[in-house]
């Protein structure tokens, strides 16, 4: 239980530098924050007012404690385009982008886990250069281009999927009680439902992830590559296991720790990314929130994105690697 | 210990290798050449070589473990079956599983670390049976396993992790996997070079106990002669990737066997020498991939003449219980 | 340093690779002066023109030649992103050197905040400040500058430290070497080839973060050739002028593709621990 203590005060840190970041970005680097939460319209006396109603007349130290706190208490400040907490904005924009992630998750360990493991244990065929290849073409591919291609082509020219937005028009009423389409029309038995949203994730959900599967696949490569060349994959092949069972059994449960690790932070990665995706495909989310925010200057409402972004980011990093150390059945043997 | 003579062991060799040569894959390079042996039902044999003699690459290839490697030529039979020499990895591979054992090098690396040691057993019972007897008493059978190679408290054991023994304890374990298999041949590298001396004796008398009560024939690889000398029945002698002697232990020291063997045991400390009668080989040792024109040893021989380096090295296609590959007739018997 | 630097290249791909990176590189010089027409001149007749022997790559919405466009935004967005990385490569290794020859807590604080800081997503941390910034190129270059720091400080202060521990340092203890010379005689010619390996990989990495967010729109605004701009712009046009966007994508794709090909070769031929067969 000592790593978990540890790691959770590493989180508690890291939440600190995101704080102190946040911070950074909404009072110091974009001039006078007065200025920007009066709006663009404000006249000089709106701005002094909101700079004393801010405490902005106070040395850094205790802007940053008020700051902290506020953000403690769940106040995230106002936004002033939508005219409404930023903090119920937030909440509101969460759940289509966490749904978007899960998906292209679920592609990306789809391609990576198994491209890895094959391209380790082939390592230097022509099967494994075609691949490094592929990967590497992957890697320079730009999201928002791709997106915007894969809508063009896969649903404008071919029409296999729809093109934008989160439900179809027959769909337009439905309502969950958790904001995650997939859960809650699962939850009401809807499943025609539940097959449009996926539907309308598919693309998306494909478009976000090819670049973060390109280094998936690469990391995954490295992890296991090394593990192919030990004497217990010798001992499994002996035991007259086949090439699968031995990938799957012996190899990956071995070598899968740091993979798994990136894919964790990848989490993270892509719900930032969401701002290159959601506003191509009209989905909401968080990601087209911060493109709105940002066209409209309202910089409280980027920053407070920025922050989630970051939370979520520490929050899956955490989980993952909890889980990792409970699941991993050698530590509780009191090594 | 048993020094089993080659007379009495069974008319039908179990496992029969002729002419066979192992290539690399990456290169296409030679690096076994013309070996030919049989090892018959129970017996005992041992190979023995310096590193790089080929050793390991020969009999990792020839039970499909070697992935860079593959045979190039010659035939292969066990128990009265012969393997095709195209796509030989895997019907090698089909046959470890059930009917033949095998125990790595070392004992700290060849077993999973993150899967419980019972599990490890089970598996092999598993992969080389199905679960004719279930889950229970597949266990149970795992535990006597354990129990027969010396691990005490097995029940305990069955549920830990490799990390939590000692080298001599995980080399049983291996060699309890082996036997769950029920195999009819044991093939073991080096099974004790990574332990200490005391352990080395115990495991070796172990395997070798064991095997005989199964009914097992064992080959049991080593670059120690003496160590083979006292254990095994029949020594195939490997140097630069060729063959150059089988020879039954009890002649080594006694009748006159291939210059090679003589200087390797001439290497030998024993109560019997004194200080003066330890030679050591003059030059340095060849590697693997020699070929077959001419004796890999010719360098270092002391009896060497001309045509050491150009004659075709002779090969044991009769099959013969004892060879000597010297052209000069040294050790034929 | 980079000795027989012309037996690198295995392969056709990598051939290719460097072909093109050179070739690229040299369009971002000289390539403002190939252009056939005004990158920037509004030609409201000759609009949404496919792609022809007068205008190679067509025209975009507003009846600009899309060839002179990416010539000129070749140059636009290369020395963005050149901006970026040597402001990034001298601030980290300055931390990062300075890091590992201060050691102890100093040492500790400042690694476990690049750690900390690494980790949070690149993009949205440069699109928050570019935004804090006010939106344009040179906030997305800063933007971005802010978020790669860590990489550098690290990387540094793990060769720095590597270099500090090996026995010819100690030699030079000896002998009252001074800090600046030790730095600039053994520290930067054995982090360099670290550095090109990162430095190639990273290319590619910072050109797709500036596109990005200039086609999010806090780097270069819409009538800049900038080739991520180009995209956003392009897209109202996507159904009738497929060109517009396709072809700065394809310059993108094809520039950092390059780069990453030379980074993974570079990596194999000079980073010793990296050797895969």
């Amino acid at each position: 239980m000592r790593y978990v203590a540890q790691r959770i005060l590493f989180s508690i840190l890291s939440l600190c530098v995101l704080l102190f970041i946040t911070f950074l970005l909404s009072h110091v680097v974009s001039g006078d924050p007065a200025i920007v939460a009066a709006g663009p319209n404000a006249g000089a006396d709106k701005i002094a007012a909101v700079r004393q109603e801010m405490g902005l007349d106070r040395p850094l130290l205790v802007q940053f404690w008020i700051y902290c706190s506020n953000i403690m208490h769940g106040d995230l400040g106002t936004s002033w385009f939508t005219r409404q907490p930023i903090a119920s904005d937030i909440i509101r924009e969460l759940p289509p982008s966490l749904e978007l992630v899960f998906v292209a998750m679920l592609i990306n360990l789809a391609i990576s886990l198994p491209l890895g493991l094959l391209t380790a244990r082939y390592a230097g065929s022509r099967f494994d250069d075609i691949v490094r290849l592929l990967v590497m073409a992957g890697a320079g591919l730009p999201i928002f281009w791709l997106a915007i291609i894969l809508q063009q082509i896969v649903a404008g020219q071919w029409r296999l999927l729809p093109t934008a937005g989160r439900l179809g028009f027959q769909n337009r009423d439905f309502t969950g009680a958790t904001g995650f389409t997939l859960f809650d029309s699962l939850m009401q038995g809807r499943f025609d439902v539940f097959a449009d949203a996926l539907a309308h994730l598919v693309l998306p959900a494909f478009a976000l992830t090819l670049l973060f599967t390109a280094v998936g696949v690469r990391i995954t490569r490295t992890s296991m590559i090394g593990e192919f060349r030990k004497d217990y994959v010798v001992l499994a092949r002996a035991k007259g296991a086949s090439e699968g069972r031995i990938m799957v059994r012996h190899v990956f449960a071995n070598g899968a720790t740091p993979a798994l690790t990136v894919f964790g932070m990848q989490f993270g990665w892509m719900l930032g990314a969401t701002v290159l995706v959601e506003e191509i495909f009209g989905r909401p989310g968080i990601g087209r929130y911060a493109v709105k925010a940002v066209t409209q200057s309202d910089i409280h409402a980027v920053v407070a994105v920025v922050f989630v972004v970051g939370l979520v980011f520490l929050f899956s990093n955490l989980i993952v690697d909890i889980a990792l150390y409970l699941l991993s059945p050698r530590k509780h043997a009191g090594a | 210990m048993a020094s089993l003579a080659p007379t009495n062991a069974d008319d039908r060799p179990l496992l029969e290798i002729r002419d066979v040569s192992v290539a690399l894959r990456n290169g296409n390079r030679t690096m076994v050449a013309g070996v030919s042996l049989s090892v018959r039902p129970r017996e005992v044999f041992g190979i023995v070589g310096e590193s790089g003699s080929g050793k390991t690459l020969l009999t990792r290839t020839l039970l499909g473990l070697q992935d860079d490697a593959y045979v190039a030529g010659g035939s292969v039979r066990f128990n009265g079956q012969s393997l095709p020499i195209d796509g030989y990895g895997t019907q090698a591979r089909k046959l470890l599983g059930h009917s033949i054992g095998f125990v790595p090098q070392d004992p700290f690396a060849s077993l999973n670390p993150s899967m419980r040691i019972g599990k490890q057993i089970t598996e092999a019972i598993y992969l080389a049976k199905g679960w004719p007897m279930g889950a229970e008493r597949t266990r149970d059978a795992a535990i006597s396993l354990m129990a027969e190679v010396g691990i005490p408290e097995p029940a305990l054991a069955f549920n830990q992790f490799p990390d939590q023994f000692s080298g001599g304890m995980r080399q049983r374990m291996v060699f309890a996997i082996a036997l769950a298999q029920d195999p009819k041949l044991l093939v073991a590298d080096e099974p004790t070079t990574a332990l200490d001396a005391i352990t080395q004796r115990r495991v070796i008398e172990l395997i070798l106990d064991r095997s005989r009560k199964h009914d097992l024939a064992v080959i049991l690889i080593s670059h120690n002669l003496e160590l083979l000398r006292q254990s095994v029945g029949r020594i195939a002698v490997l140097y630069g990737g060729q063959l150059l002697n089988i020879v039954a232990s009890s002649d080594i020291g006694h009748r006159m066997v291939h210059p090679y063997t003589e200087a390797l045991f001439d290497c030998i400390p024993t109560r019997e020498k004194t200080l003066a009668d330890i030679r050591s080989i003059p030059g340095e040792p060849v590697g693997a991939g020699f070929g077959l024109r001419g004796c890999a040893f010719a360098s270092r021989c002391p009896y060497v003449v001309t045509a050491c380096t150009t004659a075709d090295l002779p090969r044991n296609s009769a099959m013969a219980p004892s060879f000597s590959a010297c052209i000069l007739g040294r050790g034929a018997s | 340093m980079i000795k027989r630097w012309w037996s690198f290249p295995k392969t056709n791909v990598e051939r290719t690779a460097i072909v093109l990176g050179c070739l690229i590189l040299l369009l971002a010089l000289v390539g403002a002066f190939l252009v056939p027409f005004d990158p920037m001149k509004i030609d409201f007749r000759a609009k949404l023109q496919a792609p022809s022997l007068v205008h190679w790559l067509g025209t975009d919405g507003s009846g600009r030649d899309v060839l002179s466009r990416l010539l000129y935004g070749a140059q636009l967005t290369l020395a963005s992103t050149f901006a970026v990385i040597i402001v990034v490569v001298t601030i980290g290794c300055t931390i990062g050197i300075a890091s590992a020859f201060i050691g102890g807590a100093v040492d500790n604080m400042l690694m476990r905040l690049a750690d900390i800081w690494l980790g949070f997503p690149p993009l949205i941390l440069a699109l928050g400040f570019a935004s804090a910034l006010g939106a344009s190129l040179e906030a997305a270059i800063w933007a971005l500058i802010f978020s790669w720091w860590p990489n550098y400080a690290r990387l540094s202060r793990m060769v720095t430290s590597d270099i500090l521990s090996q026995k010819f340092i100690a030699s030079a203890d000896a002998l009252g070497v001074p800090t600046h010379r030790k730095v600039l005689h053994y520290v930067i010619p054995n982090a360099m080839d670290v550095m090109l390996i990162q430095i190639a990989l990273d290319i590619s990495a910072v050109m797709l973060a500036i596109s990005g967010l200039s086609f999010i729109g806090v780097g270069a605004q819409i009538p800049a050739p900038e080739w991520g701009a180009m995209i956003a712009d392009g897209r109202s046009y996507v159904s009738n002028g497929w060109w517009i966007v396709l072809a700065p994508g394809l310059a993108i794709f094809i520039t950092a593709v390059s780069f990453n090909v030379i980074g993974d070769m570079l990596r194999r031929e000079l980073d010793p621990t990296s050797r895969r067969r």
